[in-house]
């Protein structure tokens, strides 16, 4: 007996115990579903923190004046606070010169929430920030209307702004964002360019911003310093020397503070990995802990599904009789029935991969993004037509084991 | 020459040894014995049993219940294999076979049909003729046509996708007996072939075994009722699990 026609005898079995058949797989269900959400999460949550917290593709790292560590507790806090002196554009020069490996640095200021209006209309909670010119090739910004601000522009403290499409979309309702006037602490700016709409992450705004020249920002805000110091943003001249191009900023930074061999950093050097670091740290054991309880519904799955099994040969019995009566050899009637619950268990697996989908299309609407990546369903389902198979094991085995004419004489 | 001669005088039993030279015995068992433990007491259901059976034989096994005569019908079917003794069928030793061979032997030699019919009760007619074809590993589009053909050829060519539930009983029988001989055994093998039918109807069934027999089949029926042994051309009669009687009655 072949491939197909095992197969197609398995579903005609499945099919004809519908209700049956999918009590009996609910557990599968619940198990393969919430398996997969909490992957999709975590896998969501990866791509989250890769590409938008990270924010500046995979070459790209900051400066800052203090780092992740500094953050362990308050004692680290506090002498953070009177180690690390504020980032100047003295550094910036410095490290722009002597930079091998660094394609790209530019300075940001601010980011804190500001209202801004246009006439009567008036946006709260505004991410507001000033950037040099240069930011917006680190950052690989996608304009959708407009264009990025030039170095004169930034030099000669133009009030010019690029917007994210939240900001044009609500306080010009009718489109004519570009080219229009708004006001930011009394202040009218000229938008000259829009960005691309990037969504919701976390629940949070992605498109509404407004970044002004870092010049305009200094002199509009009050100077850069405190609060609006600015932090730095480089990008390495490839994938393959960022690793490096990182070290050398971090020397070089070294050098321009004059620490000694052996003294520890005062700045930090954000880079993606350092952010992947500090989310396995955080979310690591946790969703461990979460994949372990999906996993013990597997198991209850394919302890129900050995069960039904036992039941289905024993109603069968005289099925069974009648194929071995006709010629049906031992391996034909193991395989019938391993094929059976191994259908039965792979059915249940692409349903709880359905319903995990659906799910991960809410939470995305709703939270954050969620990724099933193709490899992780593949297996999901390999995962469930073994869990099948292993479950119907001894069934196959008893039922196939059974002699002809006892089976034949069973009602 | 000397060894011909001697062979031909000294071993009168070599001929009835001949499942593969004669060509034309099918079956051929020989001081076949079936024990069964009872505790520490041995029951034996069929002792010291020899005949044979020619091609295109209409034999009748009849018997009490209790005589050994299912226990024979599961040997002869290979459903069941002796305890002692040997038994040929079409060439094939099967009393040493294992249970995979036996399963080939019964999927290519015996068609069976039952007294309850056995069918699948899920299946259509066809589906229940094509499982030996399936079994023998045979291509769907092949296999379709030759179950049309056996059911066409028991006169249930317009009822191929009908379930057993949506038939009567003789036309059950009749799928059963399409089914029996759509891989072209050697024998069939008929168990109380008209033990759940009406009278009526057992004519009908009986009619159909003697037209399959008058077309060159051979067929094996077990029976307790007299008037459907005494449409066989032989009658085995068995009694406390050995052979009774033997009679040519036509």
């Amino acid at each position: 007996m072949d491939f197909a026609e095992t197969l197609k005898l398995a579903l005609s079995a499945i099919w004809a115990h519908k209700l049956r058949s999918f009590l009996t797989l609910l557990g599968m269900i619940i198990g393969v579903t919430a398996f997969m959400v909490v992957l999709s999460i975590l896998q969501g949550f990866n791509v989250y923190v890769d590409e938008k917290i990270a924010g500046i593709g995979s070459n790209s790292f900051t400066v800052r004046r203090f780092s992740f560590d500094d953050f362990k507790d308050t004692d680290t806090i506090a002498a953070a606070q009177r180690r690390n002196k504020e980032l100047s554009f003295d550094e910036l020069d410095f490290l722009r010169e002597h930079a091998q490996l660094i394609d790209k640095i530019g300075a940001k200021s601010g980011g804190g929430p500001v209202e801004i209006k246009r006439d009567n209309e008036s946006l709260q909670d505004v991410s507001v920030s000033g950037v040099e010119p240069v930011i917006a090739q680190i950052e690989k910004t996608d304009i959708a209307d407009g264009r990025f601000f030039s170095e004169t522009e930034n030099n000669n403290s133009m009030r010019v702004v690029f917007v994210g499409m939240d900001v044009a979309n609500k306080l010009f309702p009718q489109g004519d964002a570009l080219g229009g006037e708004i006001t930011i602490r009394g202040i009218p700016y000229k938008i000259i360019g829009i960005q691309t709409a990037k969504g919701t992450v976390f629940g949070q705004p992605q498109d509404s911003f407004v970044q002004l020249p870092l010049k305009t920002y200094g002199l509009a805000f009050g100077g850069l310093t405190r609060g609006r110091a600015p932090y730095f943003e480089a990008s390495a001249r490839s994938d393959k020397v960022f690793k490096d191009a990182v070290e050398e900023a971090r020397t070089l930074m070294r050098i321009k503070r004059k620490l000694d061999f052996g003294e520890k950093d005062n700045f930090g050097i954000l880079t993606p990995d350092a952010i992947s670091g500090l989310k396995d740290s955080i979310f690591g054991t946790t969703f461990i802990v979460i994949l372990l309880v999906p996993t013990i519904a597997l198991v209850v799955g394919a302890i129900v599904i050995m069960n039904i099994m036992l039941v289905a040969v024993t109603e069968r019995t005289r099925e069974i009789g009648i194929r071995k009566s006709l010629g049906a050899r031992e391996a034909d009637i193991l395989k019938q029935f391993l094929y059976e619950s191994a259908t039965l268990a792979t059915i249940g697996g692409i349903i709880g991969l359905i319903l995990a989908k659906l799910i991960g299309f809410i939470v995305t609407s709703f939270l954050l993004p969620t990724v099933i990546p193709w490899y992780a369903a593949v297996i999901a389902i390999g995962v469930c037509a073994i869990v099948g198979i292993v479950a119907g094991l001894y069934p196959a085995w008893k039922a196939a084991r059974l002699d002809p004419i006892e089976a034949l004489r069973a009602e | 020459m000397y060894r011909f001669m001697e062979n031909e005088n000294g071993e009168p039993g070599a001929t009835s040894n001949g499942a593969q030279s004669s060509g034309k015995t099918l079956i051929s068992m020989h001081n076949i014995w079936k024990t069964y433990q009872m505790g520490v007491e041995e029951l034996h259901a069929l002792r010291d049993v020899s005949f044979q059976v020619e091609k295109g034989e209409y034999l009748a096994i009849i018997g009490p219940s209790g005589s050994g005569k299912s226990t024979l019908m599961n040997l002869i079917g290979c459903l069941d294999s002796p305890t002692k003794g040997e038994y040929w069928i079409n060439g094939n030793l099967v009393s040493d076979m294992t249970d995979d061979e036996l399963a080939r032997i019964r999927n290519k030699e015996i068609g069976f049909v039952f007294q309850t019919f056995n069918l699948l009760a899920r299946a259509t007619a066809l589906h229940n003729v094509e499982l030996p074809l399936i079994y023998a590993g045979m291509r769907a589009g092949e296999r379709n046509e030759k179950a049309q053909a056996a059911l066409a050829s028991v006169e249930l060519g317009d009822r191929v996708t009908h379930k057993p539930n949506e038939l009567s009983g003789g036309q059950r029988q009749r799928v059963a007996i399409a089914r029996a001989l759509v891989n072209h055994p050697s024998i069939l093998l008929a168990d109380e072939p008209t033990g759940a039918l009406d009278s009526k109807t057992s004519v009908e069934i009986m009619a159909l075994f003697e037209k399959l027999h008058a077309e060159g089949n051979t067929i094996i029926v077990v029976t307790h009722e007299h008037d459907v042994a005494a449409r066989a051309h032989r009658i085995l009669t068995i009694r406390d699990g050995q052979i009774e009687k033997d009679e040519k009655i036509r």
